[in-house]
């Protein structure tokens, strides 16, 4: 079974249609990039999977069943900006969301129970790189060593599926190599299944498993938002083993006939 | 020659700036009180600097014959204890309304008209009200001033948890948090150097409210005394009774800045 | 040049310390008298906005100009500061603010005395002697706490027997609903108020059991009585009048007392109920006659000793006649060389004898 099913799904606000007639299909473990015109819907779509948003119409399944309609653990984030907490250090930004689980009422841990999680936080500062600055106030790292705490943060809680919003967008072009590196690394340890919206197509095509491109298919000059944007193209890359190239033929294939389906209707 | 605008004293001279309106003041003080007093030797409205350094010495060092307490330190205690747990209460209640209706839309749509109402009364208007509701006692006084304050509180701090960057509130949501941790470990810590602000901001208005409830009705504080004296025009003591109100004012709006800094090192950068 | 330095320090002054610090006026034929609302001083409302005051200005050729100030103890401060060159004030306001701040000061006129306008009221009991104990709001160091402490003399009770409480006389009508305060001093209008609306409240006391000793004047600054005679007589001049007028039970005596209960806020009931508790000398004759009674010097040294008690006779005060008083007929009281509170019947003899 498919892991993310998205059948013939519309979002509208009012008269605008955003997202028209998506349908898409996503096994475990890809790691498919987003890319797309900025206002074609693509932040849309990946608020929609954190559960910010709502469909209008359509389905959005996640195991085969509806989206839960609200942010939750197994869905992972790392925006942009703003991520990451000022108010707490390094290692207390990674400990948090294994606080928060094992501390109900106070969200915090102290004693014994505290210095095992320390233990784990710690390591997984090792594993991004930000063990030298772990007593640092979050806001006094840089914008790539923010960007690293922030995606240390959710790989912690390890989340079935860990979002990415534009997370290099605003870093210097060495500095978001060195995060590619990082993210495809995680990508393998974690087992996770990660969607990345990027406005830069070459990253979108360097990291992915799988591109897509949002874009209106139809438009009316008189009535720009009249039609809504969909997934004009969708890109297998880096297949490395004849059977993921088989499933994704499959999922992909999928995708069409359901567009289509609703095409004919 | 430079222009003007690009002029800029130094250390040494920004001092000495800063202090010649103070002594130009002083001497005009001087010069006035000295022709009022030679005109009248009884003079209380512009009294000499020897005239307040008696008047000090009295209610600052010796113990009043009456009451057996020494005057100054008495008000000062009583006037602070009154400030201090208005503006405590003033500033719990506006923490905790202040978060709940920045965090919780439901709560905003119930509380939020009523509060920018609440807000918009002049607590000096409905002192009458706080008599007959609270008493004469010290129990009014608080209230004048958590009345006065707490409103402003509660605004500034839903506005500045409606400035946190929805980014963090969905992030900790998608590490597992409940609204209450939410609110407990992100929210709440991240307000509690805002409120330090926004008491910093309230220290005027709740020094305007402390005086004025003393003048209406009270058997101590330094706005009692300074009412009470101003009925034989004793300005020996109104006079000093003001800069040790401005002092005091100063001193606490420094301290809670020192407190801010010490505590909530992350504030400072962000 | 001197005064003119003088004005301009003080002005600079009054910006900058914002009270208003304005030297005794220059102009050397136009005055200005303050007042404020009270029973006693309402006349002088009716003698400006009739013209009785201009027109016995113009008789003397000077300018008065009759200033009506909302707060009491404000208006005293100006004068004492030296805005006005007369106002009307309480002889032991007259004693402890102007004459203890060193502004010699003349009583011109001696309009009336509280004569159970001023009152004690226990809630819940009528009996004096209970408040014991108890917390007694009022306007402290006013003729409330003075009539309070005449009340405690008559029970043998000392005023460390009880709290007093200074409380605002704006607000002593709500304070006295409020069920923590159980007694209290205050003065008509609130007196009535309070008698009217709040239960169980009861007169315990009040100042026609001192008849003569809470005493409303009309004070002028001495030096520029004794420069200016003609500013004392346009005054007693209009104010006789105006006595004359108000005291009458004519259809033009009933209409100046309308519009004095309308100036006060009351109605022509209200004020003459006001009226019945406060003994007026409505004619001349009468205010020499209790101004030259011995009566008045020993009120007078009750005061003194009073107000010493209080700590209000002025910073270095040694004792209860530190400030000098003199009435008429050469009889004084307190240090000499320190005269600094004249109750001079001259004027008001002139009007009694028809010489004004």
């Amino acid at each position: 079974m498919n892991m993310i099913s998205v059948r013939k799904l519309w979002k509208e606000y009012g008269d605008q249609v955003v997202l028209e007639n998506v349908s898409l299909e996503v096994k475990e473990r890809e790691f498919i990039t987003v890319v797309g015109a900025s206002g074609c819907g693509k932040s849309t779509f990946l608020r929609m999977l954190l559960g910010q948003e709502t469909p209008t119409r359509g389905e959005f399944l996640i195991d085969g069943k509806p989206l839960p309609d609200e942010p939750g653990p197994d869905r992972g984030i790392v925006f942009q900006r703003y991520s990451v907490f000022p108010h707490l250090t390094v290692l207390e930004n990674v400990m948090l969301g294994l606080e928060l689980e094992r501390a109900p009422l106070l969200g915090k841990l102290f004693g014994r129970k505290r210095g095992e999680i320390r233990e784990r936080a710690t390591a997984m500062l090792d594993e991004v790189g930000l063990y030298h600055a772990r007593d640092k106030y979050a806001t006094e790292l840089s914008g790539g060593m923010q960007q690293r705490l922030s995606i240390a943060q959710s790989v912690i809680k390890q989340p079935r599926i860990l979002l990415l919003d534009e997370p290099f967008g605003a870093l210097d072009p060495g500095i978001s190599a060195d995060m590619h590196k990082l993210i495809l690394r995680l990508w393998e340890e974690h087992h996770m299944t990660i969607f990345m919206v990027t406005h830069d197509i070459k990253e979108g095509f360097d990291l992915g498993t799988r591109l897509l491109v949002f874009d209106k298919a139809r438009l009316d000059a008189q009535a720009p938002n009249a039609y809504g944007a969909t997934i004009t193209y969708d890109i297998p890359l880096h297949v490395t083993s004849q059977k993921m190239l088989q499933e994704m033929a499959e999922a992909k294939a999928r995708t069409e006939r359901f567009t289509d389906g609703l095409a004919a209707a | 020659m430079r222009r003007l605008l690009n002029l800029r004293p130094d250390r040494g001279s920004r001092l000495l700036l800063g202090l010649l309106p103070f002594v130009a003041l002083l001497i005009v003080y001087l010069i006035a009180s000295d022709m009022r007093l030679e005109e009248n030797p009884n003079d209380k409205m512009l009294p000499a600097i020897s005239t307040f350094a008696d008047s000090i010495a009295q209610f600052a060092f010796q113990e009043d014959k009456r009451t057996g307490v020494i005057t100054l330190w008495a008000d000062t205690a009583s006037s602070l204890q009154r400030l201090c747990i208005g503006l405590a209460l003033a500033a719990l209640g506006g923490l905790i309304f202040g978060i709940l209706t920045g965090v919780l839309p439901y709560a905003s749509a119930a509380l939020s008209p009523l509060i920018a109402a609440l807000s918009m009364i002049p607590p000096l208007a409905i002192l009458p009200i706080l008599f007959i509701i609270f008493g004469l006692g010290e129990l009014s006084k608080v209230i004048l001033i958590v009345i006065g304050v707490a409103p402003f509180v509660m605004r500034d701090i839903g506005m500045r948890v409606a400035e946190l960057p929805a980014e963090q509130l969905i992030k900790v949501q998608t590490l597992g948090a409940s609204t209450w941790q939410a609110v407990l470990r992100v929210v709440l810590p991240q307000m509690l150097p805002r409120l330090i602000d926004a008491v910093r901001l309230s220290l005027g208005p709740a020094w305007l409210f402390l005086i004025a409830a003393e003048a209406i009705a009270a058997t101590d504080g330094l706005g009692y005394r300074i009412f009470l004296v101003r009925r034989y025009l004793a300005m020996d003591i109104i006079l000093p009774y003001v800069v040790w109100i401005t002092v005091l004012a100063f001193m606490m709006d420094l301290l809670l800045r020192m407190l801010s800094r010490k505590v909530f090192p992350w504030y400072q950068r962000a | 040049m001197r005064s003119f330095i003088r004005h301009i320090t003080t002005l600079g002054l009054a910006a900058v310390l914002s009270t208003a610090i304005v030297p005794a006026a220059f102009a050397k034929d136009s005055f200005k008298v303050a007042w404020s609302i009270y029973v006693g001083w309402m006349p002088w409302d009716y003698a400006a906005k009739e013209g009785i005051v201009k027109k016995w200005a113009d008789k003397y050729g000077i300018d008065i100009e009759v200033v009506q100030i909302n707060d009491y103890i404000e208006s005293i401060n100006q004068y004492t500061a030296g805005a006005y060159d007369g106002c009307v004030m309480t002889n032991m306001d007259a004693l402890t603010i102007p004459a203890a701040g060193g502004v010699d000061s003349t009583a011109l006129i001696v309009g009336d005395f509280s004569n159970g306008n001023d009152g004690v009221v226990m809630k819940g009991s009528s009996d004096l002697a209970a408040i014991k104990g108890q917390k007694v709001n009022l306007v402290e160091l006013s003729v409330s706490h003075y009539l309070l402490a005449r009340a405690l003399d008559s029970v043998n009770l000392q005023e460390r027997d009880l709290t007093v409480v200074n409380t605002s006389d704006a607000d002593m009508v709500a304070a006295a609903s409020s069920a923590d305060v159980t007694s209290l001093v205050t003065w008509k209008p609130q007196l009535a108020e309070i008698m009217g609306t709040v239960k169980g409240a009861n007169l315990v006391f009040d100042s026609s059991k001192i008849p003569g000793e809470i005493i409303d004047l009309m004070v002028v600054n001495s030096a520029t009585l004794e420069k200016h005679p003609e500013l004392g007589k346009a005054l007693v001049g209009a104010w006789y009048e105006t006595m004359s007028i108000m005291s009458k039970d004519d259809e033009k005596g009933k209409a100046a007392r309308t519009l004095m209960a309308e100036a006060s806020g009351t109605d022509l009931a209200g004020y003459e109920d006001q009226m019945k508790t406060t003994k007026f000398f409505f004619t001349p004759a009468d205010a020499v006659g209790f101004t030259t009674s011995s009566a008045l010097v020993d009120t007078m040294k009750m005061v003194a000793g009073f107000s010493f008690d209080h700590g209000i006779l002025g910073e270095g005060a040694k004792s209860a006649d530190a400030i000098g008083m003199s009435f008429p007929g050469s009889v004084s009281f307190g240090d000499s060389a320190n005269m600094k509170l004249r109750f001079n019947e001259t004027y008001m003899k002139m009007a009694a004898d028809g010489a004004l």
